[in-house]
């Protein structure tokens, strides 16, 4: 498995720590468990990367179920939080689609220049927290 | 195909806008190196260069066509000359600017400028920002008359050369000429439009020329101008139907006139690439969709008027909002283009072919799609001044 950045594992490992479930269905979470299974709270102190805007891993698994499907990636092609869409093989025509499927899987609206700042499922989901707390305000 | 760089340019949200097909623009870079008159020592801060017009910010790819595809379009000299060039007309038989305006020569004269003027007088300031846009637009055929001569097996290699080739850039060239020429006659008697800021949009387009991506192929270079020519056809009709619905039938003549000759240019264009996926079908299935994903640009996209950074963005989008060229019509142009070419019922493709084959056929309902999102949504409607018609403003 490609190593990943610090924050991917930290925005994750702050909700996994309490609650390791291992779910085999989705890549996004796999990926997940493997980390809190190997690392303990002193990396969360350590860390560079501040914690408080990352999303939950199921809004991940949403954000991860409709940039699949957009890409049409196999199933066992896993999908990274950090990986960018183009490394995927998207280009910026996918990349507007993903974004107008997670407006309407989320009932959200993305402002341009938001949608703009969107390369990566982590991106994509936080914004996506941001706005539903914004629309629950 | 396989050389090409293809850099992945992060689209905006306004993707779907026509404008945007276009990379976005760059402006110059944020080091001013000495300029040649001052004499003082070189300044090296982020000042940004007074007067930049934008760049192109894409890597500049030439001669993607494999070699041995040229020699495909010296053996098709015969057949251009018999199947291509009877689309030009003859210039006796062609119409002249001086057909549709005032006639200097006639006792009339003064009269009919003032009769000019007068229908102009109703014309709203946003159709003049677009007729103004697409005068400019035509006002820049050095560029594309260089642009078809970059492309390998079909260039003019003297500026006189006597292939079927040569012979239909130089002839189209010149037919073009007509067009920039009226367009400007007729704006400059109008007396509702800033000439010199219009002219100096035009000199500094016509020195940024432009990349349409078609790295010296003619596969990408034809369907590049049958995409266009078809574009200009759809717009030029556009606003023949708006100047006439302003009362100014004269001027809807010279715009349907402009169109009819985009049509038989499209007409001609189209058969070129229509030869070539028959002959090569899985080649041209395979440019095609290149095409495509890096988007057909519009000729204009780097024009600049000394002032508006954004100047093409505002004036697309006057044109997107009074319908006179739209992202549908972006669409609908490929559907069209799909269609006349039979791209659905190319067969014995390879893999690759049938992925681009499936991608382009794909492709226009996505955009149409994308710009329906995209007018649904709740619009902030901004109004923005256009030099072009002594900063009066214009609802984009």
């Amino acid at each position: 498995m490609a190593s990943f950045s610090a924050t991917s594992s930290l925005s994750f490992f702050s909700v996994r720590a309490n609650n390791p479930q291992v779910s085999g269905r989705n890549s996004c979470l796999k990926v997940v468990s493997m980390v809190s299974a190997r690392n303990s709270f002193t990396s969360l102190r350590t860390a560079r990367f501040h914690v408080s805007c990352s999303a939950r891993p199921e809004t991940v698994e949403q954000v991860c179920e409709v940039v699949r499907k957009q890409l049409v990636l196999p199933a066992e092609r896993p999908l990274l939080p950090n990986t960018k869409f183009s490394e995927l093989g998207a280009d910026s025509l996918d990349t507007v689609e993903i974004v107008m499927g997670l407006e309407e899987k989320f009932d959200i609206e993305v402002a341009e220049e938001s949608a703009e700042n969107i390369t990566t499922v982590q991106e994509a989901a936080d914004l996506i927290e941001k706005l539903i707390l914004k629309k629950g305000a | 195909m396989a050389l090409k760089l293809n850099p992945m340019t992060f689209q905006s949200r306004k993707y779907p806008s026509f404008s945007l097909p276009s990379m976005a623009s760059l402006r110059s870079p944020k080091f001013v190196a000495a300029s040649v008159l001052s004499s003082g020592p070189k300044e090296v801060e982020n000042v940004k260069k007074p007067f930049s017009p934008p760049r192109e910010v894409h890597v500049q790819v030439t001669h993607s066509m494999p070699p041995q595809k040229i020699e495909l379009f010296k053996n098709l000299e015969d057949w251009a000359e018999q199947n291509i060039l009877v689309h030009l007309k003859p210039v006796e038989k062609c119409w002249q600017p001086q057909d549709f305006l005032p006639d200097p020569a006639s006792e009339g004269f003064h009269d009919q400028v003032k009769e000019l003027r007068e229908r102009a007088k109703e014309l709203p300031d946003d159709y003049l920002v677009v007729l103004v846009g697409d005068m400019i637009t035509e006002e820049a055929l050095p560029t594309y008359q260089t642009m078809l001569n970059t492309l390998d097996g079909v260039r003019d290699e003297t500026g006189a050369s006597l292939t079927s080739w040569a012979v239909w850039t130089r002839a189209w060239t010149a037919e073009e000429n007509r067009h920039g020429d009226l367009l400007n006659k007729y704006l400059y008697l109008c007396g509702r439009v800033d000439m010199k800021q219009i002219e100096k949009t035009i000199q500094y387009l016509i020195g940024s020329g432009m990349d349409p991506r078609t790295e010296n192929s003619p596969y990408l270079g034809f369907i590049y101008t049958s995409f266009q020519e078809r574009a200009t056809f759809i717009s030029h009709g556009n606003t023949a139907r708006h100047a006439k619905e302003h009362g100014d039938i004269k001027l809807a003549q010279i715009c349907g006139t402009i169109a009819s000759d985009e049509k038989r240019h499209e007409t001609a264009y189209t058969k070129i690439v229509e030869k070539l996926f028959e002959i090569d079908p899985d080649g041209t299935v395979l440019e095609l969709a290149d095409m495509m994903k890096k988007k057909i640009s519009m000729p204009a996209h780097l024009m600049y008027d000394g002032r508006d950074d954004n100047l093409f963005e505002h004036f697309s989008a006057v044109a997107q909002r009074l319908g006179v060229y739209t992202a549908k019509d972006y669409a609908d142009i490929l559907e069209f283009l799909v269609g006349r070419w039979k791209v659905e019922e190319l067969t014995g493709l390879s893999g690759e072919g049938r992925k681009a084959q499936d991608y382009v056929c794909g492709l226009p309902p996505r955009i149409r799609r994308l710009e329906e999102r995209s007018q649904s949504r709740v619009k902030q409607s901004r109004a923005m001044p256009f030099s072009w018609i002594f900063d009066r403003e214009v609802k984009l």
